[in-house]
């Protein structure tokens, strides 16, 4: 699975992700499972690389996230936002028909991104974890036990990650302020810290949750929680969202001011 | 045939996807909730191409006039996963699309259903991306 993935996605945009992971030895899935569908209770014990860690790759089906406040059968939102003044202000003030960055298929963004209905690929070795998401075809790596650098803010941040025990912490920062967090257009500032948190809990399911830190916008930290499963029976497909994009190209929306 | 902008009647017998349906960009960016349309007519043309599938539907109004539609689907990746494919539909079928007028007020909409006139449904929408509430058929 992993030879037939890894060449259909390594198209010149992807490379640098994968070559990044190429001689990691410790890929694969858990072995003798059933294909992870939605619902699936549980696929055995979870799966562990070869430095012990659990391993997180596969091709993952998550739930749709439009909209971070509510609590569904797919997500355990905050339904009251912390709002800052500034924030509420900018909050009321939005409206996607004055303009649309997904539309116009400039990134989503981190939290947009994993608010995304597409599956996303998880690749995995000791000093790395990528994630590939079919949306778009986009990528971000997060390097294991590093240190945030001083790069120019990015549209998906600077994300660095660590293990709490079995967890997987991945701590971003450095966004450029120009995302929304979710479709329906909660806002965030270029002060955004996100703090994600994968779990596998068993072979079929990783629990996530994400922190959402934004001091300009938020008087204090409020959290999202969801799970996602494990899609054997699936491989990532390509994306692009500038093929046909008759929505933009003729004018039916508008792009963000700039 | 006929074309109408009215309030969409509800409980259009639609089931529930197996996936949900997203745009790659928000539905009230380019749509208008509060303007449905149901039309019927005649399949010219169809884009199975990403980010979203779009047909194209030449629809007689009451006046016999043809006007020409193009409706925004999908994306093909979850409609290929949900068991369609572009042949689901074809050009020359007679369909009948319900969705919901772009807000520029061209002849563009955002389809929630296709039906064939046997009743029976194939792909359609861009459900669960801040639309109406409305999920597609499964196959």
């Amino acid at each position: 699975m992993f030879l037939r993935t890894l060449s259909f996605i390594a198209s010149a945009v992807l490379f640098p992700a994968l070559a990044l992971l190429v001689p990691s030895p410790v890929f694969g899935q858990p072995t003798g499972q059933s294909a992870g569908e939605p619902g699936a209770k549980s696929g055995g014990p979870v799966p562990r690389t070869q430095d012990g860690k659990p391993d997180l790759s596969g091709l993952w089906q998550r739930p749709y996230v439009p909209d971070m406040t509510k609590t569904t059968k797919d997500q355990q939102g905050t339904a009251d936002l912390p709002f800052t003044e500034a924030g509420l202000k900018e909050w009321k003030a939005y409206d996607a028909a004055k303009g649309d960055y997904t539309g116009a298929c400039l990134p989503f963004g981190l939290m947009r991104s994993m608010n995304s209905t597409d599956p996303i690929q998880i690749m995995q070795s000791p000093k790395y974890v990528a994630l590939l998401y079919e949306q778009n075809s986009w990528f971000h790596v997060i390097p294991i036990d590093k240190k945030h650098g001083n790069g120019v803010p990015t549209w998906f941040g600077d994300s660095i990650g660590h293990w709490d025990g079995d967890t997987l912490v991945v701590d971003t920062v450095n966004f450029n302020g120009r995302t929304r967090l979710d479709t329906i257009g909660h806002p965030h500032s270029d002060a955004l810290h996100v703090m994600e948190r994968f779990t596998r809990t068993d072979a079929m399911h990783i629990a996530y949750e994400v922190t959402i830190d934004d001091p300009k916008i938020f008087t204090k930290p409020w959290t999202n929680k969801r799970t996602f499963t494990l899609r054997t029976d699936w491989e990532i497909m390509e994306y692009s969202c500038e093929e046909n994009n008759k929505d933009l190209y003729e004018g039916h929306l508008k792009p963000p001011a700039r | 045939m006929r074309v109408k902008t009215a309030v969409l009647v509800g409980g259009i017998g639609l089931l529930a996807a197996s996936l949900p349906l997203v745009a790659h960009h928000s539905f009230a960016a380019e749509f208008d909730s509060a303007k449905s349309v149901s039309l019927t007519g005649t399949v010219t043309k169809i884009d199975w191409m990403n980010p979203h599938i779009w047909l194209y539907l030449d629809a007689k109004d009451e006046s016999g006039t043809v006007a020409h539609w193009q409706c925004e689907g999908g994306p093909p990746n979850v409609l290929t996963r949900n068991g369609w494919s572009k042949d689901s539909l074809k050009v020359g079928d007679q369909a009948t699309i319900d969705g919901f007028r772009a807000k520029d007020g061209t002849n563009t909409c955002n389809a929630r259903s296709v039906k064939l006139p046997s009743g029976k449904s194939v792909f359609a929408g861009s459900a669960e991306d801040g639309g109406p509430n409305k999920r597609p058929p499964t196959q």
